[in-house]
């Protein structure tokens, strides 16, 4: 997760941490709970050593993170203000995939279709779990919205590599 | 690949060698070449491959609405493949039901009237099926649609009252044919929920599709291609990886 | 020119991709023209053939005849007749001729004739035998259809007489004379052949001197003069003339039963004469107005017995008409009939086609083409088919007519063929391009306002929905549940095969009605009417076309129905119907408007009958066997017709016919 989801969750009023983490949890609804509650943690310090945010403890409690209330500074405001302003997004990564599929071919390691085949059959069951995860949702919830995106993307690369399929299938037939 | 040994006697689909041809010498068309198949009691099957690989002939022959040129088909038992019209007609009111990409509702009659079309075929009387049917729509969330006709239907709306039809009979298998084909992303999440529902409640399902959600909700996948099978895939038993991963939610 | 050339290639492109469609609407505009050409050709024919053969013959305008009564011992007043002659107003005269009553008996294998209803039987017919001069007389010099005119050892038949018999010239036939004692209430009458004699027959004539057969009449048998007679004696006995005394040895010739009429010479007819004395003299007078001559009738008129007996020129000519007038009504009832059903058919036809017409200006629309150019593709097809149609509808009526138009063969009218007039043709003509024209102008309209979109959309039409049907139909068996749901989709094409059926049916029922009335009326004279022939002729005519025409109307009509249910019948099959409760349902949705469209038929004949002044002794309608028998006859016939087509619509391969359709 990038720093910057846990520098907006500080945007409206500082705040502690345990109070971050609850927010952020009721944001991911029951997938929240897989979350590393030490990450949150973890990166508020790097944050702050970055001088994004500041902290203060509470008086009269030990020195504990949970009981820190952590703020913005104008810095981290700023921030914040671009990567809202931002319109990257999380790049298809196949390249990898592709390579696996020229090397076994070209070294004779492995079949590629039936590479394919394999990495098909392991997206399909991760779409099966996605899918039946994201119906056992109430309508519009965020998590159920979360996985759907998941589904859909898991989707489109089941097409690529269909898709992949053919052309290998096609390359072996002309060869 | 499928395990034929447990499964043979709870099978309540069963195709050995089937075969479609069309035309012959030059304009040999071998639309299903060579198919054996057997569907467990309470299974959900997907056969999925690219257009022209013969999977709606094979739905249309596994669900006697074609004869094979070779091969045998059962149902619970029975071959079908060599019944007569009048005993086919039969099967299809009392133990098949079909879904179709196309929907295939009759235009003049309304939600409720379509479902209770197969009831009154079986000569049914028109009260116990017109309660059934509003039972049915009910189960897949339509009752309050009943008397709509399907002009006045979204596309979703419709494939659900064909499915609230396949179901009138209490078949022992319901065969889908591209049942998502026109539907768009909401409507297809909808049947994917009835699919979903009908496996729990134990039906036996037999989709045909290229809609990789609906193959999802399968036990097995069977992928085809020119007209034969080319692979399968049990897909009960899942990654068992954590959800909050499969959002990105590490690192 | 190069859009000229389009048109037609696309036009002649259409009508070749649907042979079956075309050929049916060719069919349906063949027999409606067909029809109307009878008509008009036969009004056209039946114009006075009477007059005709009056003024080719010299007709007489009066025509008297003087019998003997040789029971008080009067001889045939020659004189009287020959006073006549020189009556005031009398410009010319004929005769007087001796008439002879006999039987002719032809010679040859069977001797024996065909009665009306076309039974044969047989042996002799009664003929009046009347001695002429070879030489050609002034007044009622009967015109030769074929032979000479007569000789010694030869006879002269009546044209009409000749074609009941089957005479032919150059036959021989016997002529006998009876003689028969008087008849008492103590004594038989007695009847000895008192001569015969063999002639061979030299001529065929007709003439305009005599009523037809079997109505020719001579004095002393004349019924139609007869009833003058009891109306005048209905008041008492004629003063004057005291009691004569009967002589009970004497002998008379018998008159003949339901005679006709020959001719031989005057030596030959005294020679065949019992006794050498004729049974009565004829003379014919021309009139100087000929309008006179009912008048002059009235004024010889005496109710005597043995008295002469006239007869004007208007009383034969209406004997004459009346055989042809029967046949005129019902031909033009029936034609108009016809008529009727061939636009019904016609419709259903073309609106059969509107749906497909629909699509395809849509397509003509969708790759450039106006309107106008859409409009002008329509009109050549159906200007094409139309022209065809009269041009084979002119031909056939002018084929059939004569052999229906014949009045009996007794008139020089039907000696030549009707011919057709300009106006037919133009009437007709216009008629089967007036079908094309409106056939043309619904869809063309709707190329005009329709988006191009709309028009290649396959739900254009879609079906209709009655709920209270839908909700009937399924409390029925599964057949009628199908039927009667395939049905109510369209429910203008039900009208159109109800108004069909019930077309049909009517005209059936009228015309049983009107043969039942005529074959009565041929048993009340005795059996062998030649107008109950022809009139028969005539009602088996229509009856064919009626039959026909619907027939062909019903195959087309359920095969429509089932290329329009090809969508519905195969799910059906899917959901779980077999195919005979398909087939069966598909024939019902026709059958059942039939069984309606025929029991309003009925209600519809019988109406007509008693409109067109049908329902005289007695007879209202068809004897009631055969009302009872309509309706269940046409639901069978209904049902065999559309048995194939619905068979062939309900065993198309299912997933085909899934395959092919979208929703």
């Amino acid at each position: 997760m990038r720093q910057e989801v846990v520098l907006a969750m500080l945007a409206k009023e500082p705040s502690y941490g345990y109070e971050l983490r609850a927010r952020l949890r009721e944001a991911l609804g029951p997938l929240g709970e897989a979350m590393n509650p030490g990450q949150v943690y973890v990166t508020l310090t790097r944050l702050e050593k970055a001088g994004l945010v500041t902290s203060r403890r509470a008086e009269g409690l030990a020195d504990r993170p949970d009981r820190t209330v952590y703020g913005l500074t104008p810095a981290g405001q700023e921030r914040v203000a671009e990567w809202l302003a931002e319109v990257s997004w999380p790049k298809p990564d196949l390249a990898e995939f592709h390579l696996k599929l020229v090397a076994a071919a070209t070294a004779g390691l492995a079949d590629p279709i039936s590479i394919v085949d394999a990495q098909r059959r392991e997206l399909l069951r991760r779409l099966r779990d996605a899918q039946r995860a994201a119906l056992a949702e109430p309508d519009g919830s965020d998590a159920g919205l979360l996985l759907e995106g998941v589904v859909l993307r898991l989707q489109a690369d089941l097409r690529w590599l269909e898709t992949c399929e053919r052309s290998w299938i096609d390359r072996r037939s002309r060869s | 690949m499928s395990d034929t040994g447990d499964t043979a006697d709870t099978a309540v689909l069963r195709a050995r060698g089937l075969r479609k041809h069309y035309g012959q010498g030059e304009g040999l068309v071998r639309a299903v070449d060579g198919v054996d198949l057997d569907v467990a009691r309470g299974e959900t099957v997907a056969v999925m491959g690219p257009s022209g690989c013969g999977k709606s002939t094979l739905l249309q022959l596994l669900g006697g609405l074609d004869r094979p040129t070779d091969g045998e088909v059962s149902l619970d038992g029975r071959r079908i493949d060599q019944m007569g019209e009048k005993a086919l007609a039969r099967m299809r009111r009392t133990a098949v039901g079909f879904v179709f990409q196309a929907f295939h509702l009759m235009e003049e009659l309304s939600a409720v009237e379509n479902v209770e079309l197969p009831a009154l075929l079986d000569g049914r009387p028109p009260r116990a099926a017109r309660r059934r049917s509003l039972k049915l729509l009910e189960g897949v969330g339509l009752a309050d649609r009943a008397g709509f006709l399907p002009s006045a239907l979204s596309g979703g709306q419709r494939q659900r009252v064909a499915i609230a039809r396949a179901l009138s009979s209490e078949p022992l298998v319901v065969f889908a044919d591209e049942p998502t084909g026109n539907l768009d992303s909401a409507a297809t999440v909808d049947v994917l929920r009835l699919f979903e529902t009908l496996h729990r409640g134990g039906q036996t399902l037999v989709v045909v599709t290229h809609d990789e959600r609906i193959a999802a909700t399968a036990d097995r996948l069977i992928s085809m291609r020119d007209g034969s099978f080319v692979d399968e895939t049990r897909l009960s038993g899942g990654t068992g990886g954590d959800l909050g991963a499969l959002v990105g939610l590490e690192g | 020119m190069g859009r000229v050339l389009l048109v037609f290639r696309l036009a002649a492109r259409n009508l070749r991709r649907r042979p079956a469609e075309a050929g049916l609407l060719l069919l349906a505009i063949t027999a409606a023209t067909t029809t109307l050409t009878l008509g008009l050709v036969l009004r056209g024919v039946t114009d006075d053939p009477y007059q005709t053969t009056r003024e080719a013959t010299a007709g007489p305008d009066v025509v008297a005849s003087a019998a003997a009564d040789p029971y008080v011992g009067k001889p045939v007043d020659r004189a009287g007749l020959e006073s006549l002659a020189g009556a005031p107003g009398v410009i010319d005269h004929s005769g007087p001729y001796p008439v002879i009553g006999a039987e002719l008996e032809m010679d040859g294998a069977t001797g024996s004739r065909r009665t009306p209803r076309g039974e044969v039987i047989g042996g002799e017919a009664g003929v009046w035998a009347v001695g002429r001069d070879s030489a050609a007389a002034s007044v009622d010099q009967p015109e030769l259809t074929a032979g000479s005119w007569v000789r010694d050892g030869g006879v002269v038949v009546e044209a009409g007489f000749a074609d009941a018999l089957d005479v032919h010239e150059g036959d021989r036939v016997t002529l006998a004379a009876r003689a028969c004692t008087f008849q008492t209430p103590t004594t038989p009458r007695e009847c000895e052949v008192a001569s015969r004699r063999s002639f061979r027959v030299v001529g065929v004539a007709v003439t305009a001197a005599a009523r037809p057969y079997p109505d020719v009449c001579f004095a002393p048998s004349c019924p139609w003069a007869a009833e003058a007679v009891e109306d005048a004696l209905a008041g008492g006995p004629p003063p004057g003339e005291p009691d004569q005394p009967v002589d009970d040895d004497a002998v008379a010739a018998e008159p003949p039963l339901e005679p006709g009429l020959v001719w031989l010479t005057e030596a030959d007819a005294r020679g065949l004469a019992p006794g050498g004395q004729p049974q009565s003299y004829v003379v014919n007078l021309k009139l100087a107005d000929p309008t006179d001559a009912p008048a002059f009738v009235d004024a010889h008129f005496s109710p005597l017995m043995g008295a002469q007996i006239l007869e004007s020129w208007e009383d034969i000519r209406g004997a004459h008409e009346e055989v042809v007038r029967d046949q005129e009504r019902v031909l033009q009832i029936g034609s108009r009939l016809v008529a009727l059903l061939a636009v019904a058919s016609i419709a259903v036809l073309v609106g059969g086609r509107m749906a497909d017409q629909t699509r395809r200006v849509g397509l003509l629309k969708a790759v450039g083409g106006t309107p106008r150019l859409v409009a002008v593709v329509l009109l050549a097809e159906y200007t094409v088919v139309a022209l065809v149609g009269s041009a084979a509808g002119l031909a056939a009526g002018r084929l059939a007519a004569p052999l229906l138009t014949d009045p009996g063969a007794a008139l020089v009218g039907s000696a030549g063929a009707p011919s057709l007039t300009m106006s037919t043709v133009g009437v007709v003509t216009a008629l089967a391009l007036g079908v094309a024209a409106a056939a043309t102008f619904v869809p063309a309209v709707r190329a005009a306002r329709i988006s191009t979109v709309h028009a290649l959309d396959d739900a254009a039409r879609p079906p209709r929905r009655t709920p209270w049907l839908i909700a009937l139909s399924a409390r029925l068996p599964v057949p009628l549940l199908l039927g009667l749901r395939v049905a109510a989709r369209r429910p203008r094409r039900v009208v159109l095969n109800t108004a069909s059926i019930f077309v049909t049916v009517t005209g059936i029922v009228a015309v049983l009605a009107a043969r039942a009335q005529i074959n009565q009326d041929a048993e009340l004279v005795g059996g062998t009417d030649p107008t109950a022939v022809k009139a028969n002729q005539v009602f088996l005519v229509i009856t064919v076309t009626l039959v026909a025409l619907a027939a062909v109307n019903a195959i087309f009509v359920t095969w429509a129905t089932a290329l329009d249910a090809k969508h519905s019948s195969a799910l059906a099959r899917t959901l779980g119907a077999s195919p005979q409760q398909v087939s069966t349902g598909l024939s019902a949705a026709q059958v059942l408007p039939a069984f309606v469209g025929a029991v309003l038929g009925i209600a519809g004949g019988l109406a007509l009958f008693a409109a067109v002044g049908g329902g005289g002794d007695g007879v209202t309608g068809p004897p009631p066997w055969q009302l009872l028998a309509v309706a269940p006859v046409t639901v069978l016939v209904m049902a065999a017709l559309t048995t194939i087509p619905a068979r062939v619509g309900a065993r198309r391969p299912v997933a085909g016919t899934l395959r092919a359709e979208h929703a």
